[in-house]
């Protein structure tokens, strides 16, 4: 009974994170890819040999007008213009941490559900799902030191 | 509506090729759109799995700022842009496909499901052009030369 409530409330689940996914998606490829000032990743470079990307006017001035006139707008430098800041650090990291948790339950729950399918051997499901839950918690807490003490 | 497998075939359907026995865990089925609409769900679903896991991964690089320069410098390598469009496509059909499946759980089978698929899969279309534009734009210079692509939104 235990299990399948808990199965229910799990599918339940992966339909409200899947529909978050969306929204949040739609503001994590704005501000990493199309925000011409916070982009970390410009789209319209391609570089060889590991050159620095060039940013745009918007991403130099933003450094500048945060860390000096002399600061660089390398990739990390226009990063930290937004999780540096004391205000909009809090909301971002916040955002990140609630993005890793609601993709991570997602992706791993799909996956066990596409494995469930193909492993029918109970030992091996159990297998299978300890192990990608365990990966699971791993990344989270990978995740959460990375967004945490960026910036610091 | 029932599912057909080769086993048990829809009644009008040929009879060729139908004694497959089930020797392999892969249950074999007919293909038809929304199997294949499924099917490209788990895959990509799978895909996007382990991009989510490497992803995650790289992101430790954010603790030391010469690691995380090199990192995306390497992003903005013509592979990469390759690999970013590909992940696009992936993340918009998933998306897409996935919003139609908690719409037909949440809100019921609907006789218009079928322009349901059709407007999302448009919708998935205009997402992959739209957004991927700046990866082709990009891989186009670097192939033809620099400004030989149109600027457009840019």
């Amino acid at each position: 009974m235990a299990a399948s409530t808990s199965n229910a409330l799990n599918w339940f689940l992966h339909r409200i994170t899947g529909t978050f996914l969306i929204f949040m998606l739609i503001t994590h490829f704005w501000v990493q890819h199309y925000d011409h000032q916070a982009a970390s990743v410009t789209h319209e470079v391609v570089t060889e040999q590991g050159a620095m990307p060039d940013y745009p006017e918007e991403a130099k001035e933003g450094v500048r007008a945060r860390f000096g006139p002399d600061a660089e707008a390398t990739p990390y430098q226009v990063v930290m213009q937004r999780l540096a800041d004391p205000v909009y650090a809090v909301l971002w990291k916040g955002f990140n941490i609630l993005f890793l948790i609601v993709a991570l339950h997602h992706g791993f729950y799909g996956l066990n559900n596409v494995m469930t399918d193909y492993i029918r051997d109970p030992m091996g499901r159990l297998i299978a799902r300890s192990l990608s839950w365990t990966v699971a918690l791993g990344l989270l807490i990978i995740g959460m030191y990375s967004v945490i003490t960026a910036g610091w | 509506m029932a599912v057909d497998t080769q086993e048990r075939p829809a009644p009008t359907a040929s009879q060729e090729g139908a004694t497959a026995e089930q020797d392999s865990r892969f249950q074999r089925y007919r293909i038809r759109t929304g199997m294949f609409a499924w099917m490209m769900h788990r895959l990509t679903g799978v895909g996007l799995v382990v991009y989510l896991i490497i992803h995650i991964w790289g992101l430790t690089a954010l603790t030391d700022p010469e690691t995380f320069n090199a990192l995306i410098a390497k992003y903005h390598s013509p592979i990469f842009k390759v690999g970013e469009f590909a992940l696009l496509v992936a993340v918009a059909y998933h998306a897409m496909n996935g919003l139609r499946i908690v719409l037909i759980d949440f809100l019921g089978w609907s006789p218009n499901q079928k322009k349901l698929f059709w407007t999302l899969g448009a919708v998935t279309a205009v997402i992959i052009l739209v957004g991927g534009w700046p990866s082709i734009y990009s891989l186009g210079e670097w192939i033809l030369g620099p400004g030989s692509m149109p600027t457009l939104f840019l």
